[in-house]
């Protein structure tokens, strides 16, 4: 940390404050120091970016970009701002994806959105949004939505006229020469989802892989700053609806931070359990979701079964079954019902079960091993260079988990080490969900007996203790929290006015958009077979994909 | 004839085919419609992978401008007669993505649907319910809501 700071000060900065416990918190004043600071932590070791997110300050007629820089093995982190002018011809800054690969997509967001030009990028072009709102910078504060809104037809036949457009091309610039072809892996396919990856093939030779997002964009970065801190939840939690419950955590952190609030020690543990409870959910249909695209729907079957009891124990505390909404800043929503445990322990006891079974047929199946190991491997040096982030990166052999680095709930008190495996190929990708199951599960148990613990001693009180007062206006600030996703590092950026009742800006950084970035580097050269199970062993949501 | 044609609509009530499409979350709440705990190939439900088999598209939730394209190029593959089932508050009126930019806030005024499902996202026994629904207007030899109308005629897709 001290070394960081050293280096920091070695340019013109506004200042150089410590920021929680792993982050160093700088201004710098000229945007042209950029390329220079940024090789020299490349070289102290804060080799990743983990994202970019301009705020548009319109009074101040500034945007201020934030770059967060992570050091992954040492666990320290650099939050980089500078500010840029506001107008377009003059808003821009050198590109750092030529010396930080993980920057590349996040560059292209911010330069959609926001109209902030990095120069030097290889390839910069609008992306996520679609391509009605094409060169006019949907996040700006003075972008009229109102006016955008009101020519639908116009709008939509302008998207499809994209799409008309680049059929043409593909027809007339790559022709049928030798066997290439471009092929549309999606929106429609059912292993795909909401996304489509234009596949540059050769015979049945994949050369390159582009895909093509923003099929679910539904701005909800935008969407925070039209509804209040409450309401705000309701945006959050949809980012993915299979694990649901961490991201409102997040959100909740950064607001209860802002507050200067701390919650009680019952509403911690609550939030332990209901975060792996969603972790559980989300985990079951990855491990199910993998073998339905390698084409055997008995264990997504087995899971759906097993992930059924899990969404009980959250219909019991909630009463809904995936939009929970049941974290909110101050602690948890809803006071413990009286029988709650009891449902967990069904969930719980349910999972041992099935478990072995699911281990002896599918997790240690030959057929599959015979397809998947070895097969799309990536390196603790991959990992760094792209920041693939929670499962993916621990596959890998990679010590991250938010929940160990930075503990936040009541993560610090409970008993439990890094879940790795060493190999980083498609079948460690696949191993490490179920043992993660296997963690939440006990992770669920300790926090169980804590709180039993607790309301035996009289320390807690599971009818009032799960909310504390938040004021209704927040004063001016700006946080950032993390948790550990189910599918990994999920990063919220809030950003409050004085006295203000709504966020003034959220940026939600969300692993899958990293995950799909390398889906390039992960398929070219393999075999147009080998897209199902690459892709679906990277377990991307499009969900937190677009937002 | 009459009783032929009638046949023909009693066997096509009794197991339609969806084409698998999701456009958005409520596509978690139909995979736990297809799943061991409510199971719908029970009402004879199946899913296909291609439109040009099937008999029912689902408009599960939110819909963004930029998958309305495919949506509409989906449906308009379907051979007659096609039906197309709304579910979620998303395919109504935006729901809680009401005030987002990028999302379709009138979807059932472009592609008319014959039954809508409440809910966000509306449990699975709501959407099997509703597809019971559907299932007797089948029966009946209605034509679907989305032949006789809506703005998606005029869209280029």
């Amino acid at each position: 940390m001290e070394r960081l700071k050293k280096i920091l000060q070695g340019f013109e900065t506004e200042y150089i404050e410590e920021y929680k416990s792993q982050w160093l918190k700088v201004k710098l004043k000229k945007s042209t120091d950029l390329i220079p600071v940024i090789e020299k932590l490349i070289e102290e070791g804060v080799k990743t970016c983990s994202t970019i997110s301009p705020t548009d300050f319109i009074e101040e007629n500034r945007i201020e970009v934030n770059y967060f820089l992570e050091d992954l093995t040492n666990k320290r982190n650099v939050w980089l701002k500078v500010d840029l002018p506001r107008e377009l011809e003059e808003c821009k800054i050198d590109s750092i994806t030529s010396i930080m690969p993980s920057a590349d997509w996040h560059e292209l967001e911010a330069y959609s959105t926001f109209g902030v030009k990095f120069e030097g990028h290889p390839n910069l072009r609008y992306f996520l949004i679609s391509a009605d709102y094409y060169g006019k910078f949907p996040f700006r504060k003075d972008f009229d939505w109102e006016t955008h809104e009101k020519n639908l037809i116009k709008n939509v036949n302008a998207i499809s006229q994209e799409f008309f457009d680049e059929y043409r091309e593909n027809e007339t610039q790559i022709g049928h020469k030798e066997s290439k072809t471009v092929l549309h892996w999606g929106p429609t396919h059912p292993a795909s989802g909401p996304i489509r990856l234009k596949v540059y093939t050769n015979g049945e030779v994949i050369e390159k892989v582009e895909p093509d997002i923003g099929y679910v964009w539904r701005a909800l970065e935008k969407l925070a700053e039209f509804k209040d801190f409450i309401g705000t939840i309701v945006a959050v939690e949809r980012v993915c609806f299979m694990d649901n419950t961490n991201p409102m955590i997040c959100y909740a952190q950064a607001v209860e931070e802002i507050a200067g609030k701390e919650i009680t020690p019952f509403a911690k543990y609550m939030r332990v359990i209901l975060g792996e409870l969603g972790r559980s959910a989300s985990h079951l249909v990855s491990l199910g979701g993998f073998f339905g695209t390698m084409g055997l729907h008995t264990l997504m079957m087995w899971c759906l079964d097993v992930r059924e009891y899990y969404l009980d124990a959250l219909e019991d505390y909630s009463g809904a079954r995936i939009a929970t909404a049941s974290i909110e800043p101050g602690g948890v929503r809803y006071p413990m019902p009286d029988n709650w445990f009891k449902s967990l322990r069904k969930a719980i006891q349910k999972f041992e079960t099935t478990r072995e079974e699911i281990e002896e047929i599918f997790i240690k199946n030959p057929l599959m091993e015979s397809r998947a190991k070895g097969n799309g491997v990536f390196t603790l040096n991959d990992v760094e260079k792209y920041y693939l982030a929670g499962p993916i990166a621990r596959a890998s052999g990679a010590k991250i988990d938010i929940r160990l680095d930075e503990p936040y709930a009541a993560y610090g008190d409970m008993d439990m080490d890094y879940v790795t495996c060493s190999n980083g190929d498609v079948r460690d990708r696949l191993l490490i969900i179920f043992k993660e199951l296997e963690q939440s599960a006990d992770l669920i148990k300790q926090a169980m007996a804590k709180i039993e613990e607790g309301i035996e001693k009289g320390e807690m009180n599971p009818k009032k203790d799960h909310l504390i007062r938040m004021p209704r206006r927040m004063p001016a600030g700006e946080a950032i929290s993390r948790v550990e996703w189910a599918r990994g590092e999920m990063l919220i950026h809030l950003v409050t006015m004085p006295k203000s009742t709504q966020p003034y800006r959220l940026k939600i950084k969300a692993p899958s958009f990293n995950h799909t970035m390398v889906l390039n580097k992960l398929l070219s050269q393999k075999t147009l077979s080998d897209i199902p199970l690459l892709y679906g062993s990277m377990h991307i949501c499009q969900g937190d994909l677009d937002r | 004839m009459l009783k032929v044609l009638d046949f023909f609509n009693y066997a096509r009530s009794k197991s339609p085919w969806i084409v698998h499409f999701c456009s958005g979350c409520c596509s978690l709440e139909m995979l736990a419609a297809m799943g061991p705990r409510y199971d719908w190939e029970r009402y004879g439900y199946v899913m296909t992978p291609t439109p040009r088999q099937a008999d029912i598209i689902f408009i599960t939730g939110l819909v963004s401008k930029k998958i309305l394209p495919a949506l509409l190029r989906t449906y308009a593959q379907m051979p007659e007669p096609r039906y197309v089932v709304a579910i979620g508050a998303c395919a109504y009126d935006g729901g809680p993505y009401n005030e987002s930019p990028s999302v379709i806030k009138n979807m059932t005024e472009i592609l008319p649907a014959d039954i809508f499902v409440a809910g966000c996202p509306p449990r699975p026994e709501a959407i099997i319910a509703g597809l019971e629904e559907l299932k007797e207007k089948i029966r009946r030899g209605e034509p679907s809501a989305s032949s006789q109308g809506g703005l998606w005629k005029q869209m280029k897709f």
